[in-house]
C-alpha cells in the first residue's frame, strides 16, 4: 500500500479487477492472516498490521485533515477501532478498502468533534498550537509544507470533492476504483471530480489571456 | 488544430497525467507558449502536491501507535460496560420507584383511571329517578356519559361517566336525599300535625274554646297518608303458572 512519488500506488498496474498478481494474492491472504491472528488476541499480529498499514492510513488521513498533525490523531483513532472491529473484518474482502472506510468515518466523526470544541473554545489562544511535537527540523519543514499544499488545495473544496480529487489525481486511482473506495456512483465520482479540476485549476487559467473569452 | 479556447476548455476538466505528448492539447500547446507554460504550472503543481503528500511519513512510531490502540480499545470496551451497566441499573431503579410510589398515588388519586367510563348504580329512597336525573344532568358532560333512569319502577338512577362525575353525581343525589326540607319527607300526616301544632299555638294566644279542639281531635283520627313519587308506569307483576 505504499505510494510512489508519481504518486501511483506500488503495484497497482497489475491490480484491476480480474488481473490480481501472485504478489497482490500474497499480501491479500497475509493482510488476512494477520487480522484473524490479532482478532484472537495476539498483539503482535496487531502490531505488524499497523506497521504495515500505518503509511496508506496516514496518507488517507491527510486528505481529510486540515493538517500532518491532524491526520496523525486520525490515525491513531483508525486503529483504535480497527481493534475493536477486528472481528467484524471478512477475509474475502479487501483490508485497504476496510481500513479506508474506518479512516473516513473516524476522519469525519473527530472534525465535527474538533469543530464542536473549537466553537465552545472560549478563546484560540487557550488552545496548543500543535498536537504533535518533532525534533526534526526536516521532518518539520515536510510538514508544514505538506499543510501548506492542503490549505491551497482543498481549503475552498466541499468534502466529497476533497477526496475524490485526492483520490484520482494525486493518488493514482482510477474513477472506478474512487467510486468503488467512496461507495460513491462513478458518474458522481466524474462529476464531483470534473468540478474540484475546475474550481483548483481556475486560478491559473484566469491568468491566460483567452479565458476571459472562454468564460463568456 | 486546436485554438487556445479549446486547449484551455481541456486543461480545465481534464486529466493531466493522462496526457500524452501526441494528444490534441500536447500539439497545441507545442506551438502556443501561453497554453504551454500554463499547461507546465498545472502540470508541476499537481505533481508536487503529490509529491508532498504521497512521500509524507507518519510521524508516530508504528509500535507505539499499536500500544496505544490496544490500551484505549481495551479502556473504552470497559467504559461502555460500566456505561450499560449504569444505565440498566438506572432504569431498574426507576422503574421499582415508579411501581412502588408513583403508579399506586396515581391510581389512588384517580388521575390515571380519570378518564376511564365506569357505570354505578344510585339507590335513591327520597328522590325519584326523574328528579335525580334532573339535579345530575349538568354535571355528566364528558364523551360517552349517561345516565339511565330504571322502567320498572325501581327507585334508582344508573349513571356512566369518569370517576369525577361518578364522584359529583353521587354528592349530589347525597345532598338532596339527606335534606330534611325535601318535599318526599313531607307526608300528609305531618303536614296537618304542623298545621295543628301552628292552630294550637294560635288558640293559646288569642284563649279560644271547644271549637277549635273539636276540630283538633277530628285532624288527628284521620289516617296519615305518606306522600311518596310512584313511578309513572308500574308494570304488574306476573302471576307464576
Amino acid at each position: 500500500m505504499r505510494l510512489n512519488r508519481s504518486g501511483k500506488r506500488g503495484g497497482r498496474d497489475a491490480s484491476p479487477s480480474g488481473r490480481v498478481s501472485h504478489r497482490d494474492q500474497t499480501a491479500h491472504a497475509l493482510d488476512a492472516q494477520l487480522v484473524s491472528l490479532a482478532a484472537s488476541g495476539d498483539d503482535s499480529a496487531f502490531t505488524t498490521l499497523v506497521t504495515r498499514c500505518q503509511p496508506a492510513v496516514f496518507r488517507w488521513a491527510l486528505m481529510f485533515a486540515g493538517d500532518p498533525d491532524e491526520a496523525e490523531d486520525i490515525t491513531q483513532e483508525v486503529f483504535v477501532r480497527t481493534y475493536r472491529q477486528l472481528g467484524s473484518y471478512r477475509s474475502d474482502g479487501s483490508l485497504e478498502a476496510w481500513l479506508y472506510r474506518i479512516t473516513r468515518r473516524a476522519a469525519i466523526q473527530m472534525r465535527r468533534t474538533r469543530s464542536r470544541r473549537n466553537r465552545l473554545a472560549l478563546s484560540p489562544a487557550a488552545r496548543p498550537l500543535r498536537d504533535v511535537y518533532t525534533t526534526d527540523p526536516g521532518g518539520r519543514v515536510d510538514r508544514e509544507r505538506a499543510a501548506t499544499v492542503i490549505h491551497e488545495l482543498f481549503a475552498e473544496l466541499p468534502r466529497r470533492q476533497r477526496e475524490i480529487f485526492d483520490l484520482v489525481d494525486l493518488q493514482g486511482l482510477s474513477p472506478a476504483e474512487a467510486a468503488e473506495r467512496t461507495g460513491m456512483k462513478p458518474v458522481s465520482v466524474r462529476a464531483n471530480l470534473f468540478k474540484a479540476r475546475k474550481a483548483i485549476r481556475e486560478g491559473l487559467l484566469a491568468t491566460h489571456p483567452s479565458y476571459r473569452e472562454l468564460s463568456r | 488544430m486546436m485554438t487556445c479556447e479549446q486547449c484551455l476548455s481541456e486543461l480545465t476538466t481534464g486529466s493531466l497525467r493522462e496526457m500524452s505528448p501526441d494528444s490534441p492539447v500536447m500539439v497545441h500547446c507545442a506551438t502556443c507558449p501561453d497554453c504551454a507554460h500554463l499547461t507546465t504550472l498545472l502540470r508541476d503543481r499537481e505533481y508536487n502536491a503529490a509529491n508532498v503528500l504521497n512521500n509524507l511519513p507518519p510521524m508516530s512510531n508504528p509500535i507505539t501507535v499499536a500500544e496505544t490502540s490496544v490500551n484505549l480499545a481495551r479502556r473504552r470496551r470497559i467504559g461502555r460496560v460500566v456505561v450499560m451497566l449504569s444505565g440498566a441499573a438506572l432504569v431498574v431503579t426507576i422503574w421499582i420507584a415508579a411501581a412502588t410510589t408513583v403508579f399506586p398515588a396515581l391510581r389512588r388519586s384517580d388521575i390515571v383511571t380519570s378518564s376511564e367510563l365506569r357505570t354505578e348504580t344510585i339507590s335513591l329512597s327520597c328522590l325519584s329517578p326523574e328528579q335525580a336525573a334532573d339535579v345530575i344532568h349538568p354535571y355528566i358532560r364528558s364523551r360517552g356519559a349517561t345516565y339511565y333512569m330504571p322502567t320498572s319502577g325501581i327507585s334508582a338512577i344508573t349513571v356512566r361517566g369518569n370517576a369525577t362525575e361518578l364522584a359529583k353525581a353521587r354528592s349530589q343525589i347525597e345532598h338532596f336525599e339527606q335534606d330534611p326540607g325535601a318535599a318526599c319527607r313531607h307526608t300528609l300526616g305531618s303536614t296537618l300535625k304542623m298545621l295543628q301544632d301552628e292552630i294550637s299555638a294560635a288558640q293559646k294566644g288569642t284563649g279560644t274554646g271547644a271549637g277549635a279542639n273539636k276540630a283538633s281531635t277530628e285532624v288527628k283520627e284521620r289516617p296519615e297518608q305518606p306522600e311518596r313519587p310512584q313511578p309513572k308506569e308500574r308494570p304488574e307483576p306476573k302471576e307464576r303458572p
